[in-house]
């Protein structure tokens, strides 16, 4: 597993370059940013679906994208707010990002099995392993920080595995899994134990929130995993609690959300603790206050810490 | 689906009984016909969820199921027809439906285990209502006179009085210590239920997350976490397997797994409930325990691991 170093501030922003998402699941588009793998058929211009999730432009006759699994052939579903709900992969929808293979199996708590040839590594955390082959070996890595990431309550280690072989992984709760293919250089950041698995090319780690241990783990401190692609395009896959949902916040664009709600956020969005108004029965809660641009994820089941 | 498209009929890929094709379940296990087989490049093939409100005959008897995040299995009981559960499943009850408690025999072994002393027996005529209280699967087996399964323990949920119960060893652990320091270790539980049918009967097993089924073949094995394990045939050979996985420091944990070997049916669960434990080494694994270490240099470990020369094949 490449763990690379968490980017400059300057250098954050990226994931703003990201095509806006469209209205509708399917967008033709006509001869431009031909996936590698497609046939090339002189120049005729070839119809591509381009999908709603990743962005990703796939060849004509698709039904799922071949990158992130999404089915291409339904139509979005988008509140009338902007969140756009996380697609309901199907049932064995099959993807692929570089040289890794994977399959989502399941609706209730789905598990991803992978497909990996020889030399094709991913690396997860240790007890989402569900079943594996003879020949998939495993290697264990220490995270950085691990005495900070102990303490935390995070994982400070991970297993990687390599092929050739198959493997499978679970999150082990009722939710969904959210692919996220992960440009070059975008990063992502991630909450607590919600890091299903990832291709060896994206580097992780983690980033230290100040003044908000209190809102999201009511824990001496907070971290949230960050997740980077090196020099070619990574996947990475999370497990959302109950239904996922994203929303893309435009530049200064704000939005409130419960702190157990929150799972994922582009690395240019900032988070702030913002008091709950003052009332009886608030005590000292606090919302996260999500400032774009950027996407933002959240989950739809969560325990409240002051109902809990 | 059809295996003789002539006779028209319909042999069910999940529990292998014969049906009514024209039917939407099928009537011995509530598996949808019309759904396509998902299987994955694995030979995972899922088990289809039960419809909300599929019937399913046993005996005079019919059971439907509700539901479909938490399932509950429903039963009209013909007069004199028993059906045997565990009382925490019990949902509701009519009034005329004949309740009664149902000994069962080694109560210290099931003590020890954790499991269940006493069932419960109902009689019709009446009906009653089962349900596990995790989100699942609700899953259905038919079992023809003589035939058998071993379900993992705290997956059983209901069976008629055709079918007898017994628990066996799972011989599936790893010891710790010697003598009066001895511990013990079972990664999958203590015991396995084994279901056997004296006559035609039904079983009802309730899977945590989604439900997948697996054809071994002759000597095919697979290594899986042990708790994801829901239930296999008898003649699937179940022993314990611990790999550590490759690290230039030595103080990775073992990483517990159970080792199914074919010819045989396997079922798992994807919702398993892992627990953290610390395994570092052991003296002495279960009957043909099994281990893999991927560390290319041996003697990095810490001296202190104990563990015997390998037995990986």
């Amino acid at each position: 597993m490449a763990v690379h170093a968490v980017p400059s501030r300057s250098t954050r922003g990226q994931g703003s370059n990201v095509p806006v998402a469209v209205g509708l699941a399917r967008l033709v588009v006509m001869g431009v940013g031909r996936p590698p793998h497609a046939e090339r058929r002189g120049a005729a211009a070839v119809e591509r679906i381009a999908c709603s999730w990743c962005h990703y432009e796939n060849e004509p006759g698709r039904t799922s994208c071949g990158t992130c699994g999404a089915p291409l052939d339904v139509a979005n579903a988008v509140s009338e707010s902007g969140w756009r709900a996380a697609p309901r992969l199907r049932e064995m929808a099959e993807f692929r990002v570089g040289n890794v293979t994977c399959q989502i199996a399941g609706q209730v708590v789905p598990v991803a099995e992978f497909t990996l040839a020889d030399g094709d590594t991913i690396y997860f955390e240790q007890h989402t392993l569900l079943w594996k082959e003879r020949t998939v070996s495993l290697t264990g890595k220490n995270l950085k920080s691990a005495g900070r990431r102990t303490i935390a309550g995070m994982p400070h280690s991970v297993i990687e595995a390599g092929g050739p072989g198959r493997i499978a992984v679970t999150r082990d709760a009722s939710g969904e899994v959210v692919v996220l293919p992960l440009h070059p250089g975008i990063e992502t950041d991630v909450r607590g134990h919600a890091f299903l698995a990832a291709s060896q090319n994206v580097g992780y780690d983690f980033i230290r929130i100040e003044k908000l241990a209190s809102m999201l783990h009511g824990g001496p401190g907070m971290y949230l995993d960050r997740f980077v692609a090196s020099d070619t395009q990574g996947l990475l896959l999370l497990h959302g609690y109950g239904n996922v949902f994203q929303r893309r916040l435009g530049v200064g664009e704000k939005i409130l959300v419960e702190p157990g709600g929150f799972l994922y956020k582009d690395a240019p969005v900032t988070v702030s603790p913002v008091p709950v108004q003052a009332g009886a029965g608030f005590r000292h809660a606090n919302w996260a206050e999500l400032t774009g641009p950027g996407r933002v994820g959240i989950q739809s089941m969560y325990v409240h810490r002051h109902s809990s | 689906m059809s295996e003789h498209p002539g006779l028209e009929t319909y042999v069910c890929p999940y529990c292998r009984l014969s049906s009514d094709p024209s039917s939407p379940a099928c009537p011995n296990c509530g598996a949808p016909v019309s759904t396509r087989e998902l299987r994955d490049d694995e030979g995972w093939v899922e088990q289809p969820p039960i419809r909300d409100m599929a019937r399913i005959q046993f005996g005079r008897s019919q059971c439907q199921i509700a539901g479909t995040y938490v399932p509950v299995a429903e039963m009209s009981l013909a007069p004199g027809e028993q059906v045997y559960f565990s009382h925490h499943v019990l949902l509701w009850a009519d009034p005329g439906t004949q309740l009664a408690a149902r000994q069962m025999a080694k109560g210290w072994d099931r003590r020890k285990a954790g499991m269940p002393l006493v069932m419960m027996e109902a009689t019709g005529p009446g009906r009653i209502a089962v349900s596990d209280d995790e989100p699942g699967e609700l899953i259905a087996v038919p079992l023809e006179g003589g035939q058998a399964i071993e379900v993992a323990e705290h997956h059983f949920l209901m069976a008629t009085s055709a079918v007898s119960y017994e628990w066996l060893h799972t011989r599936t652990w790893w010891a710790l210590g010697k003598g009066s320091n001895r511990e013990l270790f079972y990664p999958r539980g203590r015991y396995v239920d084994r279901f056997t049918a004296q006559q035609r009967g039904l079983l009802l097993l309730h899977a945590n997350g989604n439900a997948f089924i697996r054809d071994l073949r002759d000597d095919e094995r697979i290594y899986l976490t042990p708790r994801a394990l829901l239930y296999k045939d008898p003649k699937v050979y179940m022993n314990i397997h611990m790999e550590r996985p490759a690290s230039p420091r030595a103080h990775w944990k073992l990483i517990p797994m159970i080792r199914l070997t074919g010819p045989g049916r396997v079922a798992i669960q994807s919702q398993y409930g892992f627990e953290a434990e610390s395994h570092y080494g052991w003296d002495e694994l279960g009957p043909d325990g099994s281990w893999r270490n991927w560390n290319p240099d041996p003697s990095r470990w810490r001296p202190v691991i104990k563990e015997r020369e390998p037995l990986y094949p």
